[in-house]
């Protein structure tokens, strides 16, 4: 048993601990954040706003809230860091007051701007502009930028002769009236750095001057425990290529991505809440991003470990112990048997199946219904429904005949159980007819390179790269130049007329694509991968293909990881499931790291995948939840609550009611889940949010609950239909020979897959009592009300 | 709800934090520990002086496009194959003339303000509708489009619900009668998805899609049912989490939709005055707008009317002197009189537009065709300054000669009234960030 016990943050006695050494400012708008911070028993607690600081002569250098390290002149002096009774003494030099190095525009005026929101894309830097200024978005585009300020407007925005004078300036601090209001403040570092330079001379500096050019930046702490209500100044350096590092505390941007549990201020000062949980704090500047990752224990909590299965149960009760989060209890056999049956299959047990399974007492009977499960053909109809969503199988677009073409190449897939690196490698590099089983027709819906490379990217890699179309990607390292490159794998693919009047992809050759700002071509390559030799190679996506279904890509096996996992646990470690990305950290990074390591290791084998995430102990545990554990929805400390998908849902509807959903044109008996035609009309899949295949994106399924699915669950004719049928459950119980008892308890098994309790039974009898209750009527009634439980619409 | 996002990057306007937060703000008043000027000074960022007054918007879409020339905008110096048979007419505003075939509305052309300078370049009705609805151009061809056609971007009513939210029992966005063709929640999902009645008003069976109780069900029988629903919820109390818990609220406001007075009244026209039935005219449009305003009483906040018929190829002035014009008319002009009594017209913006306006020239079949350089817009209520007319067209009222109103400025000006920031950005599932509204200029001259 772990125990993990934080201490409360008044006993410190421990050492201060003060950072940086020694500091240089070296330009009269310089800053440095100073850190301190003191060791306890659970690690480092951030003293910055406590301590007391000052300067020995004010006139070298001051000191603001937040310990932020300002020059005022020339010369040396020292700052005392007192806390309690200690003192640290840290040097201080001023240089370059007088004789400052210019002001870079690349470097200094544009991450101002950035800051000041000037260049967002709700002001100046949407695509037309705000008022006739128009910025490029983050600032990525330095030398048009400098043309909007110099040239643009008429020359009003930079005035030589008089730099005070400058529009610029006069908007940015509301001296003249700016729809955005105050940005800047008068005397700021900021005014007084853009006003240095316009009275240098507003030059810009040329794009490929080596000094001053960022090519990193590094925050501190990049890992920080916090206490409820506690809270952490960040203090970032931006790196140099001489080597030369300068604080950019104040000047870069800072996001969180989960503010219910740390938010952050524009100065880098993050504040945690009383919500355990992790957070990662997105660093920006210039391009570059970063990101400190924020944990917040439940203090006080003594974690008892559960069993473990294998390793996902290892790590997922290491993280829930470091967070002092109670790991909920295991499911019932009842509950796991829904939920297995829904999650693997998409289809709810029947009252046989259910009865069955409760009954067996075999040890192994989990693992059993599990391989039995995997190799049912349901299994194989549901996730090549699901793959048809995300290969954007829209029939509209595609066809029928190219629907059907697809859900043929899925099925096959799923039923032969091939491999996911051997599906995407059909999928990258499959050409011919459209309308033959394959992949084909997925390319069918992609005009332009471009829009295939994103696809694949966001579909197979889970990197959204559309924001690099246009701009440097605001919380990714990719440019424009990485978007471009990738898309060049792309440019041989044709979709070439045949004499029958069908299509065919054929890829052929393909060229370069030219940057598109500098018209450069730029060479075909992978995200993060150097530039390979596509010269010999038929089918540019051929290379593509070799490289994303290598063993060490991490980011295939990954986002296939990633993918599978929320379909299971109804969250994935990384959310959105196809945004994986530094800033954008797995909320258990090393469960993520195992997993994607686990897909290789199983050789892409998905159904072999499946079974060692159905097996763990985590997967298995109850959707019940305990004071300790729920509030957290990222940590898996117990079964989530999952929408059921639209199609499943209805037929499930339809299973328990004994009435099959009649769908025009089909066969009768063919179930929701078999459906490949995405535009079929029906009310219910609508309000149920059934995904009309737009984009690659999973989060097109929405799962989220609505006012009308209640009203049709409730109140429909519809469903109203289904329970009163002539050969329906209801009528069929009600004409047996059955007690009352056995027939309530059948619907029970029919609905939630388990006997109801004492209490649940004497709530149904209900039903059968009353005057003029007739028994038909009660049974409906029963079942009704059993279909408008949130057991039945959900899967938990 | 006290919220201050102040200076938090991903979302609000160029001020760094959006005007609902400020809005909110300032009804929770000092409670907060702010000091009196800044929450004057929030109060003023909110309004950009300007109080909001539009709590609903009436949204009547004539589907097919109605020409412009002759309802709203009349050439009579034009030829007669340019200006048609139809004549202008005074209005009660001095110097406005609409043409003959709108009598009602030239009786209260004070309350009102009709733009002229609509254009925009989609000459397509689906593609057109898509436009409208979600201000972003379509990419599939015109024709016959699944409903709705809005896959990716969310509709103006979705955008409404979105940021509004329920009030009170109703939905916060409805259509009627039928489903809007550009009316979808886009990416936004089904949760924002319009509530649709799917049934005609006009009709003496008109009842309204899953509200009705299912027939056949004895008094009885309703409340077995009601209890064992309270027991099994009862039961169900540990089931609070999530999206089931959520699903929970729903619930209950389902159930308050079907067994709710307000609900019950707000759908049934039933319980109208014939006078003011046949005020509104016995037409589809009629009873949809009549609907709408015990809808917007009920507090849904976005009604969107879908009154087709409007694509007139061929030999158009018989119906549209008969039909078309006349129960746009009578409809319209009812609905403003009606919100006015009832002192409900400040609060309720009502729009009235179609995809398009029509050809300046008559064509060989007696008929106009699709034209979107020139569309008329009519506004009342919300806050809109009545009476006036915006914008001019040129001799055949082929185009703006005033500056052309976007389909971006006409959604940033409605947002805008209902105190809705369009700047406001969700990310999209691609993501990159959507703003409400893409791009556009408030109209300065409505209000």
């Amino acid at each position: 048993m772990l125990s993990f016990v934080v201490v409360a943050r008044t006993d410190v006695a421990a050492e201060m601990i003060v950072s940086p050494a020694k500091i240089v400012l070296d330009s009269p708008e310089a800053s440095q954040q100073l850190l301190v911070s003191v060791v306890t028993e659970t690690g480092r607690l951030d003293v910055t706003g406590e301590v007391q600081l000052t300067v020995a002569d004010k006139t070298v250098a001051a000191v603001s809230g937040g310990a932020l390290v300002r020059p005022r002149s020339e010369g040396q002096t020292e700052i005392a860091v007192k806390l309690g009774n200690e003192t640290v003494r840290v040097p201080v030099e001023v240089v370059k007051q007088r004789h400052p190095d210019p002001v870079s525009f690349r470097n200094e005026i544009i991450p101002i701007l950035t800051k000041a929101r000037c260049n967002s894309g709700g002001c100046h830097g949407k695509a037309e502009g705000q008022n006739g200024f128009k910025l490029s978005i983050f600032g990525f585009d330095a030398a048009s930028d400098y043309t909007a300020l110099m040239k643009d407007g008429k020359g009003r925005r930079i005035s030589l002769t008089q730099p005070e004078t400058s529009l610029l300036l006069l908007k940015g601090t509301s001296q003249r009236p700016h729809g955005g209001g105050r940005k800047i403040d008068t005397g700021s570092y900021r005014y007084n750095r853009v006003l240095r330079w316009i009275r240098e001379g507003a030059r810009l500096d040329p794009e490929n001057s080596e000094a001053g050019q960022i090519v990193s930046i590094e925050v501190e702490p990049r890992e920080q425990i916090l206490l409820a209500g506690g809270t952490q100044q960040l203090r970032v350096t931006a790196v140099d290529r001489s080597g030369t590092r300068r604080c950019v505390t104040v000047e870069a941007e800072y996001e969180s991505n989960a503010v219910a549990i740390a938010d952050v201020d524009p100065r880098g000062q993050i504040q945690a809440s009383d919500i355990p949980g992790e957070a990662a704090i997105l660093v920006r500047y210039l391009g570059h991003v970063t990101s400190c990752r924020v944990t917040l224990p439940r203090p006080g909590v003594t974690f008892e470990r559960p069993t473990e299965t294998n390793f996902i149960d290892k790590l997922v009760w290491d993280q829930l112990g470091r967070l002092g989060i109670k790991a909920g209890v295991p499911a019932s056999e009842s509950e796991f048997l829904r939920r297995v049956y829904l999650d693997t299959i998409g289809t709810l047990p029947t009252s046989s199946e259910a009865r069955k399974y409760l009954a067996d007492d075999s040890p192994n009977k989990r693992d059993r219904l599990i391989d039995e499960l995997l190799s049912r053909d349901e299994y194989v109809d549901y996730w090549t429904m699901k793959w048809l969503d995300i290969l954007r199988a829209d029939q509209l677009i595609v066809t029928p005949q190219g629907t059907v073409a697809m859900q043929r190449w899925l099925r096959h897939s799923f039923q032969q159980n091939v491999s996911f690196d051997q599906m995407a490698r059909e999928l990258l590099t499959v050409q011919g007819s459209t309308t033959a089983e394959g992949p084909g027709a997925f390319y069918k819906i992609l005009k332009k390179p471009d829009e295939m490379s994103r696809a694949v990217s966001q579909l197979l890699l889970g990197v959204r790269i559309e924001c690099a179309q246009c701009h440097h990607h605001p919380s990714e390292r990719w440019s424009q130049e990485d978007y471009t490159a990738l898309a060049g794998f792309f440019t041989g693919v044709k979709l070439k007329k045949l004499p029958n009047g069908t299509e065919a992809i054929v890829s052929l050759g393909g060229k370069d694509l030219p940057h598109p700002r500098t018209g450069e071509p730029v060479a075909a390559r992978a995200l993060g991968a150097a530039a390979v030799d596509v010269s010999n190679l038929s089918d540019r996506r051929v290379a593509l293909a070799d490289w994303l279904t290598q063993p060490d890509n991490e980011f295939f096996s990954k986002a296939i990881a990633n993918r599978i996992w929320a379909h299971y646990l109804g969250r994935g470690l990384v959310e959105p499931v196809d945004d994986i990305r530094e800033t954008n950290p797995a909320t258990n990074e090393p469960l993520m790291k195992a997993l994607s390591r686990h897909m290789v290791d199983v050789q892409f084998d998905m159904r072999a995948f499946t079974r060692t995430l159905l097996k763990s102990s985590v997967y298995q545990l109850s959707s019940a939840s305990s004071d300790s554990n729920r509030d957290d929805q990222q940590n898996f400390s117990h079964a989530a609550y999952k929408a059921i998908p639209a199609e499943a849902l209805l037929d499930a509807i339809s299973q328990a009611t004994g009435v099959a959903e009649k769908f025009n044109g089909w066969p009768h008996g063919y179930r929701a889940i078999q459906i490949w035609d995405n535009r079929m009309p029906s009310y219910f899949f609508s309000i149920f949010g059934r995904p009309v295949r737009a984009t690659v994106c999973e989060c097109e399924r929405s799962g989220e609950p609505s006012i009308s699915q209640a009203l049709h669950l409730l109140n429909s004719p519809e469903i109203m239909q289904k329970i009163q049928h002539r050969e329906g459950t209801a009528r069929r119980l009600a004409n047996s020979k059955l007690t009352n008892d056995e027939i309530i308890d059948e619907l029970y098994l029919t609905t939630l897959s388990r006997f109801p309790n004492d209490d649940e039974r004497g709530l149904m009898h209900e039903a059968f009592v009353g005057p003029e209750a007739s028994r038909r009527e009660a049974v409906e009634d029963v079942l009704w009300a059993l279909l408008n439980t949130k057991e039945f619409i959900f899967n938990h | 709800m006290l919220r201050l996002e102040l200076g938090k990057p991903s979302v609000g306007n160029c001020d760094g934090f959006d005007r609902r937060h400020a809005l909110r703000l300032g009804a929770t008043g000092l409670l907060g520990g702010l000091s009196l000027p800044t929450l004057l000074e929030l109060q003023a960022k909110a309004g950009s002086g300007r109080e909001i007054k539009a709590k609903s918007c009436v949204f009547l879409f004539l589907e097919g496009g109605p020409p412009h020339q002759d309802m709203w905008d009349p050439k009579p110096e034009a030829p007669l194959e340019i200006r048609g048979p139809f004549m202008p007419i005074a209005t009660n505003v001095p110097g406005t003339f609409i043409t003959d075939q709108l009598p009602h509305c030239a009786k209260i052309a004070d309350k009102y303000t009709i733009l002229r300078s609509h254009s925009h370049r989609d000459n397509g009705h689906s593609t057109g509708y898509h436009y409208v609805m979600t201000g972003r151009r379509a990419n599939f061809a015109d024709g016959d489009n699944p409903i709705p056609n809005n896959d990716y971007f969310p509709s103006i009513g979705s955008v409404v619900a979105r940021e509004l939210g329920q009030n009170r029992t109703l939905p916060p966005y409805i259509n009627l009668p039928h489903p809007m063709q550009g009316g979808g929640p886009g990416f936004y999902g089904a949760e924002y998805a319009p509530f649709v009645i799917e049934s005609d008003p006009t009709q003496p069976d008109f009842e309204v899609r899953d509200l009705q109780p299912i027939s056949g069900l004895s008094s009885q029988r309703v409340s077995t049912r009601r209890k064992l629903l309270a027991g099994i919820e009862r039961l169900e109390r540990g089931r609070a989490e999530g999206r089931a818990g959520i699903m929970s609220t729903y619930y209950e406001k389902a159930q308050s939709l079907i067994t709710s007075p307000e609900a019950k009244k707000a759908f049934d026209i039933h319980a109208e005055p014939d006078e003011v039935r046949d005020r509104y005219g016995r037409t589809q449009i009629g009873q949809c707008a009549l609907l709408a305003r015990r809808l917007v009483e009920g507090g849904c906040r976005f009604v969107g009317v879908d009154a087709p018929g409007w694509d007139v190829h061929f030999n158009c002035f018989p119906s549209l002197q008969t039909d078309l014009i006349p129960y746009a008319d009578r409809a319209f002009s009812a609905l403003v009189l009606d919100l006015e009594e009832r002192g409900l017209l400040d609060e309720t913006l009502v729009v009235m537009m179609g995809e398009m306006g029509r050809t300046p020239r008559v064509n060989a079949q007696a008929g106009r065709d699709h034209w979107s350089m020139a569309q008329t817009v009519i506004f009342a209520g919300g806050g809109v300054k009545p009476g006036q007319v915006i914008g001019v067209t040129d001799k055949h009222a082929t185009a703006p000669t005033t500056e052309p109103v976007s389909v971006n400025d006409l959604l940033r000006t409605i947002h805008t009234l209902m105190g809705i920031d369009p700047d406001r950005t969700y990310l999209g599932p691609l993501g990159r960030p959507v703003p409400l509204v893409d791009g556009g200029k408030f109209i300065d001259a409505l209000v």
